[in-house]
Order: C-alpha cells, then structure tokens, then sequence
C-alpha cells in the first residue's frame, strides 16, 4: 500500500477551484455538519481560496457574510465565532439572498441526497412528499441556488443512493425532464453547471441535457462509476483522466488553507 | 406580563410563527411554556428552523409546519420531525429559505402576496398551497406569487426591550435573524422574551438598535437564557452538550418523553429550568454580559 499524495477531497477541491474566474461571485450556505459539510463547504471553501491564491479575484459570500479572511476561519462555527470571524461585509439574509434573484451569483455551490439525469436535487424526502419513507431537512436555499445561480456546482460523494433515474422530489431545479423546460420557466439561472463528485467530473450534453462523464479521477475506473450509478450516462472516448493536484496546492491546502482540517475533513465544531 | 400569561394568549389550532434559524436564537422559553401548557394542532411557519419546531412536535403540540429547513444543524436531521413526517401525522408545507420568508415579507410590506421566479418547475409549487403562478402584466414573465401569511402569533428571543416594548438587538448580531422582525411584522400577536429589560435611558440613548418598535409588539418578557439551548448571538453560545442530549433522547419517542419531563414539564417554569442546567453551565456558555 502506498500513500496517496493527495485525497479524494483535495482532488475535488482543486478540480473545482481551476472552474473559478477573475469578478465572479459565489455563494456557499454554511451547510450541516459531517460528510454533507464537506461537501457543500468545505470543498467550495478550499477551492475558492485556492483560486484567490493564485490571482483569481473571486469574492465569496457565506450566507450573510463576505469575503471571510479564510485562514482566519474559526474552529467553532457557533455565533459569537462567526460574529468575530473578519470580513467584509455583513448584511441582512433577505438582503444576501437577494443577490441570487437578481442574477448576481455567478456559482451556486450545491450537494443533496439524490440527483438525477438531468441535475435536479433532492434534498426533501425519499418516497412520496406526504408520506414519505425517509424525511430529510427540507429545500433550504437549495431552490434559489438552482434557479438563480449563473451556474451551480454540484459537489457529491458518488453513489447509487444518490445518482437515480428520477429524484423523488424536485426541490432544486436542474434542467427538469430535459431540453426547453428551464426555459418555459424563463429562469435568470443557467442550471448545472459541473457535478465534481468522489469518481469523476462530470458535465451536461449542449442538446440532451443529460449527464456525461468529462474525466474519471485516477485510478478510477469506468465500471466503477456505472456500477455506482442509477442511471446510463455517456462516457468520452478516449476517457480523459482528471487532473491530478500540483504538489503546490496540495502543500498550500494543508499548511496555509485548511491546516486544521476544518474544512475538507469536517473538525470544525 | 410572565411568560405564562404572554403564552396563554396562544390558543389550540392557532399559525404560529417561530423567530430564530437553524440553532440560533429561538425563542425556546417561549416553547417551553407552549408545552407546559398542553397546546395542540398548532400550525408552525418560519424560514430556517430547528429544535425549535421538532419540540414542539415532539411534544404533541403540531398539526402542521411551514418552513424550508428543519434539522439539528451538526448532529443531523431532525428526529421528532422525521417520525412525524414519515408517520403521515404532520403536514409538510415545503418553502426554499427565500419564499420562506417572502410570506412574512409579503403581509409585512401590507401585500396580499410576493412575487418570486424561485419555486417555478420545482416540486415545491405543488407541495406548497400557497405559492401559486402569475404572469407579469408588464414583462409577460411567469411568476410565482408566495401568499401573504399573517400567523395569529409570532414568538421571538432579542436581547433587549424597555418597559414599552420596543425590542432592540445589540450591534453584533448574527444576520441571519433580521428576518425576526419581519416575521413579526406579519403578525397579529408579537410576544418577545428578552435577555435583559432595560431603563427608558439606554433605548433612548440607542435607538438605531430597536428592530421592533413598540406598536409591532404584543408583550416582551424578561427571560436570561431564553434561547438555551440555541445560541444568541455574542452573548451565548449553544450548549451543544445539551442539544446532544435532546438529539440523543429525540431517537425514540419513549426516550423523548423523558427528555421532556426531565427538562421542561418538570421544572415548573423558565427560572426552574434554568436551574436543572445550571449556574456553571450557563456561565461557560457565556461570551459577552452586556449591563445596561
């Protein structure tokens, strides 16, 4: 067995990061905790920083908050840490979410329990809606985040569970059953955009809508992510292997960025 | 007026609208006293919500909710809510954070309903009676209209009020909570603990900080720690050893019902609970007492 030089959630982190450009704007909600934190968070968090660190002027608003000095995040995300964590801005959460209605947000960063072909989420209930076999938390920002973002990133750890033929609940918008449906709505937002999940990087076909695959991570392998997948998704051929992270991002991830693994293994309280 | 005489003025089958989010700031003496006295069928509304809600389902007291989000932050999903919810005992009226709050924003602004493009092609415009589509009389463009809410009753934590009931909040809050006022704007009756009443001076002195003037506000009453075990804002932090033992106790009804007398069907009112925590345990929670 050797050591991996990078994890699985370094590799999301820089593959996410390198989609980030100079004057966007991008939202992150400051989510649950545990797996569903990293990835709604902490992922977003690093790459964002990542991306500044390189040049990138990209401006990040935690719900209420802008433009956090990352390095300074506190290990405890109870108020009066959040409260003395340096930023910005902070202003009122009609106010912040207000920005997604009016187009402003170039990047919603999303995850959900389930996600179907055509990247609609699922973050209500698994079974019917008034009678449900299991009750998750509900839509939260997850519908504004889909229907007003310029793009969404969909980050997700990569399962069966999660990748179905059809979610049980639409409670954020992907591209509905496929081509011409987010425009019937006339939405502002694009849709998905990527869905960086623990295998692969995937995208969406210009004219289906459906998913694709655009590379595997290393060492993953295309049986891997069918075998992990409710639904049939085309695959490139040759099929590209993603990026692997420099040694530079990984060493600027673990000393300068998340040295506490507050964010890419979840140690914030 | 005590918490138990504002509380009695909620009545069985009332729309009860919760202030707070997440695990910030709910008005939980409030919910407390709502337990101790037996209230049933309530229609709960809110934004982003918690332990708040699932007491209160927990407790039996629950008909219906109306919000985007009910979890237990850190510690995962809400465990009453989810019994109810999968029992087929509880209706779920579905919101994003957004519409959410536009019903307040909607009845608060002195309008029958508020104009949104969110919810449009998601499912949550079948799973929600109140959202319904509208076409733009100027662009054209659908819409979805978010019904006006007007609850009977909205139940908020601030830190602060004077004798007349205006409710002010100190300069470092969270930001998520500025919805409160809003809330209780929408509302026929507004009852608000407070940590601390304060002198006439003090609010006369800081009146960029009332959030709800007086002609907003039913009743304010004095509660310290009225939001324990939620956090508020720079004075204390949640008691995540105690949101523990609830989320512990939340995974059988049995056990929750313990959980329940232990902490707030046996203490006789908020003092009384504040006492089973206890002075040491408060004061650990605490980051910032404020005199005034």
């Amino acid at each position: 067995m050797t050591t991996a030089a990078y994890t699985v959630e370094e590799l999301m982190a820089c593959v996410v990061s390198r989609e980030l450009r100079d004057g966007e704007l991008g939202f992150i909600g400051l989510g649950t905790g545990g797996r569903a934190f990293v990835m709604a968070v902490g992922i977003p968090t690093v790459a964002i920083r990542l991306a500044q660190l390189r040049g990138v002027d990209f401006i990040a608003q935690y719900g209420v908050k802008l433009e956090p000095l990352i390095e300074e995040a506190p290990a405890c995300f109870t108020d009066a840490d959040l409260l003395d964590w340096r930023c910005r801005a902070m202003i009122p959460v009609e106010d912040a979410l207000d920005m997604f209605r009016r187009g402003m947000m170039d990047w919603g960063f999303v995850s959900g329990a389930q996600i179907d072909p055509y990247g609609n989420l699922n973050s209500v209930c698994i079974g019917e809606q008034k009678h449900p076999k299991v009750r998750l938390v509900g839509a939260i920002a997850q519908t504004d985040h889909c229907a007003h973002a310029r793009h969404t990133m969909i980050i997700l750890p990569h399962d069966r569970r999660a990748f179905v033929e059809r979610v049980d609940f639409i409670s954020g918008l992907g591209f509905g059953d496929g081509p011409g449906y987010r425009e019937r709505f006339q939405h502002r937002g694009g849709g998905p955009g990527k869905v960086v999940t623990t295998l692969a990087v995937l995208g969406f076909n210009e004219k289906t809508r459906r998913m694709q695959v655009e590379s595997l991570h290393p060492g993953v392998t295309r049986g891997e992510v069918e075998r992990n997948t409710g639904f049939a998704l085309a695959f490139p051929d040759p099929i590209p292997t993603t990026p692997t992270p420099t040694d530079e991002e990984v060493q600027l991830i673990r000393t300068r960025i998340d040295p506490k693994g507050l964010f890419l293994q979840a140690k914030v309280r | 007026m005590t918490l138990r005489d504002a509380v009695a003025q909620i009545k069985d089958g009332d729309t009860v609208a919760v202030g707070g989010h997440t695990l910030r700031r709910h008005p939980m003496a409030i919910i407390h006293e709502i337990i101790r006295q037996g209230r049933r069928n309530l229609k709960l509304m809110g934004w982003n919500s918690g332990i708040d809600m699932d007491m209160l389902i927990g407790a039996g007291c629950v008909a219906s909710v109306e919000t985007s989000y009910i979890g237990i932050s850190a510690f995962g999903l809400a465990l009453n809510f989810r019994r109810a919810a999968e029992g087929g005992s509880l209706k779920v009226i579905e919101h994003s954070e957004t519409t959410g709050i536009d019903m307040f924003r909607a009845t608060a602004m002195g309008m029958s309903f508020f104009p949104t493009k969110t919810p449009l092609g998601s499912d949550l415009m079948q799973a929600n009676e109140h959202l319904a589509e509208v076409i733009c009389p100027f662009t054209g463009e659908r819409y979805a209209a978010v019904k006006a809410a007007r609850p009977d009753v909205a139940i908020l934590h601030a830190h602060t009020a004077d004798q007349y009931g205006n409710v002010q909040l100190d300069l470092q809050r969270w930001h998520d909570n500025s919805v409160d006022a809003i809330l209780a704007k929408a509302a026929r009756t507004v009852l608000v603990t407070v940590e601390q009443i304060v002198s006439d001076e003090e609010v006369l002195r800081n009146a960029l900080l009332t959030v709800l003037p007086r002609t907003f506000v039913t009743a304010v009453i004095e509660a310290p720690y009225g939001a324990h075990p939620t956090a508020c804002d720079h004075r204390y932090d949640y008691d995540l050893e105690e949101v523990g033992k609830y989320y512990e106790a939340s995974k059988s009804g049995d056990a929750f019902k313990g959980y329940l007398e232990e902490r707030v069907l046996g203490p006789a009112d908020h003092w009384a609970y504040l006492d089973a925590i206890g002075l040491e345990r408060l004061m650990a929670l605490t980051r910032q007492r404020v005199v005034r």
